[in-house]
């Protein structure tokens, strides 16, 4: 791999991982305060399951530079400031309601899925390895999201009025994850990782047969919303200070 | 106050059973509350394998488990002798004994009959050495099930959880150590 | 006998008879199963400590949760989350155990949220620093131990197996809480500083856990004979001290009890008196946390109730 294509591949691993670890952080937030204590257990799976993804991508990303794994993870996690994590605003947004948090999730997953089979594939074998794996937890994950996304899309009037103000507020953010990263074509050229056009499509596809069937519009109107990863909302200062806080009381300390 | 608790609903109530490995009978595990049965099983999944011991899960409405004990059968020897079919069509059930005091409802094997106590009755004459302290029947019919495919997309992933693991936590040794030496001083002050 | 349509058994013999049989079942080791004759007694006080339990795991998800999206380093958040997630088992194992005696997870939900129902004071106190983690696992999570594993051989079936399955999960529990502790308590001044802190608020209130004297207990000798109980609070409350002290001690941690001391002609650690005032305070409503804690649960039910709602409203629409 020459050097430029390495370092567009930690790039790129470093938005996955950034993803992965901001929703699991959001979602673990409903810890104690879910619907019903089912689902409390439930969702801290999701969470589980979604923070490990994310020390996986960063370990693999520690890999290509030669980093001590877990060490490189907790400072990209614990000591990176806001202009820093390249996440898409979608999972930095607070989690309002169960029809945001539950479709937010059902839109990630079904990205996260379509990527991973994709994945799977890589010319980079270690990368291929972590998106087999991943994508079992991701199956459930799905399997999960898709049977709450349709009770609740064809619930009451109440949960498919919550629903549908969910997705035209989550839309525009949804787009934006399958935005290209820097230099993705580069990546898409090596083999590395996919077409993010095709992904699109693709996604696009699922998405707007799933939804319409569970009976949810996709909005038509959406307003133009910062794309890029280089951008974020104010939410996820607070949400960093919040998550840095104690390991940030010293930093040399082991805890 | 609202009026929320009078609305309240905790949804249905669904007994699971679990297999932990494919040489063990079905035990049962607990329950979960769950809208239908394809929540149940997801439910299910989340609650009681949150450890990697499974190879299998099932879910029944708890509502349809035919459930007697030994004091109950005691009571009136001659009960389970006036039990008579009752015309239904025949079904499969299956057929559950708790078989030591302490032990779990464990999986004994199926009946066929035309109603749950026709089904006990088959079923205590059926495995006369598998009596145990108290018995659960219910229709094969009702029972959703995990299938092989599940095995890796639903109980594969506890098995990469090992944060979980107690054996992990290794600070405990250093304790030990801390106590030994402490120990070792307060022997010498002496 | 449920889930049949048939005549339930007639029970022909009289009350005495049938107290004097439950009783000789019990002096034998059995386990009473659901559908077994039971005292209304037996049923009454299982329902109250069972659902008390779950209801103490339910709203001591609160405390800990808070710090879930503060723990220092990855590993500390999966466990902490996996643990908090436990809590919710714990709850969800128990509730199933009250409903095999006829409650409804509806009914003691109600009873929790309308104040009716007690859980556990331990939870009314507030988590102030990442080494409040470490006390709860230690401190409150080992004191639970002690109670729960006494309760896995209790006298009936359901309470019994949920305990027995959630004893090994909690090992787990205090297993991580003493990692915390040792790392602090061996860490620079100030984690030892933050650890010390944590100690001297958490030590008295998980000594109160285990309930008041038994000299003031009032349900005690019934729960003993009828082989619910098989220890008394202050047994148990001593087994935690003679185990949990010389452990701290040895890694230099100070407990808040000038009294304490081991007294080599009993062969177990003497302990000062408890504050009785600020445990019946706290038991009735007037803890730090109380409010705070049943508002949080209160919110949670509200803002879930459409979700219930809609979720029951496809079942009736689609699979009925």
């Amino acid at each position: 791999m020459n050097p430029e294509s390495k370092q567009a591949l930690i790039d790129y691993l470093i938005t996955m991982a950034d993803d992965e670890l901001i929703l699991g952080h959001r979602n673990s937030e409903w810890c104690g305060h879910a619907p019903i204590l089912e689902e409390d257990i439930a969702f801290a799976n999701i969470a589980l399951d979604e923070i490990g993804h994310a020390i996986v991508w960063y370990e693999l990303a520690a890999d290509l530079q030669g980093e001590e794994r877990e060490a490189y993870a907790n400072h990209m996690v614990y000591f990176r400031d806001v202009r820093d994590y390249r996440n898409t605003q979608l999972v930095e947004l607070p989690k309002g309601d169960w029809a945001f948090t539950m479709l937010r999730q059902y839109l990630f997953d079904q990205f996260e899925m379509m990527r991973l089979e994709k994945l799977a594939q890589s010319s980079y074998a270690p990368f291929a390895e972590a998106a087999t794996k991943i994508r079992t937890e991701e199956i459930y994950h799905l399997r999960h999201t898709q049977a709450w996304a349709r009770r609740l899309g064809l619930g009451t009037e109440e949960s498919h009025r919550r629903m549908q103000a969910a997705l035209n507020d989550l839309w525009p953010y949804a787009l934006a994850l399958c935005e290209p990263s820097n230099r993705a074509e580069l990546l898409t050229q090596g083999g590395y990782i996919p077409d993010s056009r095709a992904l699109k499509t693709a996604w696009l596809e699922q998405v707007t047969a799933y939804l319409g069937e569970v009976g949810l519009a996709i909005p038509t109107d959406s307003s133009n919303l910062p794309l890029s990863r280089t951008h974020h909302t104010e939410h996820l200062g607070q949400l960093l200070s919040d998550l840095q806080q104690v390991a940030r009381l010293d930093p040399m300390a082991k805890w | 106050m609202t009026d929320t608790h009078t609305r309240d609903t905790q949804w249905l109530r669904y007994m699971v059973l679990h297999q932990e490995r494919e040489d063990k009978p079905h035990q049962h595990a607990g329950t979960v509350h769950a809208p239908d049965a394809e929540m149940a099983l997801l439910n299910a999944r989340d609650v009681f394998v949150r450890r990697p011991e499974c190879v299998s899960l099932w879910v029944v409405r708890a509502d349809l488990i035919f459930t007697c004990t030994q004091e109950e059968l005691a009571l009136h020897p001659d009960w389970i002798e006036s039990l008579q079919p009752s015309g239904n069509p025949v079904e499969k059930y299956y057929f559950f004994a708790k078989l030591t005091q302490k032990g779990q409802f464990t999986h004994i094997g199926e009946v066929e009959a035309q109603n749950p106590t026709h089904a006990l009755k088959i079923a205590l004459q059926a495995y006369p050495d598998t009596h145990g302290f108290a018995w659960w029947v219910f229709p094969v019919k009702a029972v959703l099930k995990s299938t092989p495919d599940d095995i890796a997309v639903m109980f594969g992933p506890a098995a990469v959880k090992d944060f979980r693991d107690q054996a992990n936590f290794h600070a405990l040794s250093v304790l030990r150590k801390l106590m030994r030496k402490q120990e070792v001083e307060e022997s010498h002050e002496s | 006998m449920y889930g049949a349509t048939v005549e339930p058994i007639e029970d022909i013999r009289t009350d005495a008879e049938k107290l004097a049989g439950f009783e000789a079942r019990i002096a034998r080791g059995e386990k009473i199963e659901p559908g077994d004759w039971m005292p209304d007694e037996y049923r009454r006080q299982l329902i109250r400590m069972i659902s008390q339990h779950a209801h103490s795991e339910v709203v001591g998800m609160l405390p800990e949760g808070a710090f879930i999206t503060r723990a220092p380093n990855l590993r500390r958040k999966l466990i902490l989350i996996a643990k908090v997630q436990d809590e919710a088992g714990h709850g969800q194992y128990l509730y199933h155990a009250a409903e095999t005696l006829g409650a409804t997870r509806e009914e003691m939900l109600d009873a929790l949220l309308s104040g009716k129902a007690k859980y556990s004071s331990i939870f009314n106190y507030p988590t102030l620093s990442w080494a409040d983690m470490g006390a709860i696992g230690w401190l409150v999570d080992g004191a639970a131990i002690l109670n729960q594993t006494m309760l896995a051989r209790c006298s009936y079936g359901p309470y019994a197996r949920a305990m027995v399955r959630i004893c090994a999960e909690e090992n787990f529990h205090r297993r991580q809480g003493q990692d915390i502790v040792i790392t602090l308590a061996l860490g620079t001044p100030e984690q030892k500083a933050m650890m010390q802190d944590s100690i001297n608020r958490w030590w008295w209130p998980t000594l109160m856990m285990f309930g008041p004297h038994d000299t003031d207990s009032s349900n005690s000798a019934v729960l003993i004979r009828w082989g619910i109980k098989t220890k008394t609070n202050d047994e148990l409350r001593q087994a935690f001290v003679d185990q949990t002290a010389p452990e701290l001690m040895a890694l230099g941690l100070t407990i808040p009890d000038p009294d304490l001391h081991y007294d080599a002609a009993t062969e177990h650690w003497h302990f000062g008196e408890i504050n009785w005032d600020e445990f019946w305070n706290v038991v009735k409503g007037n803890g730090p946390c109380n409010a705070e804690r049943m508002t949080a649960r209160r919110q949670a039910h509200e803002d879930g109730l459409w979700v219930r709602e809609a979720m029951a409203a496809y079942t009736e629409k689609y699979q009925s």
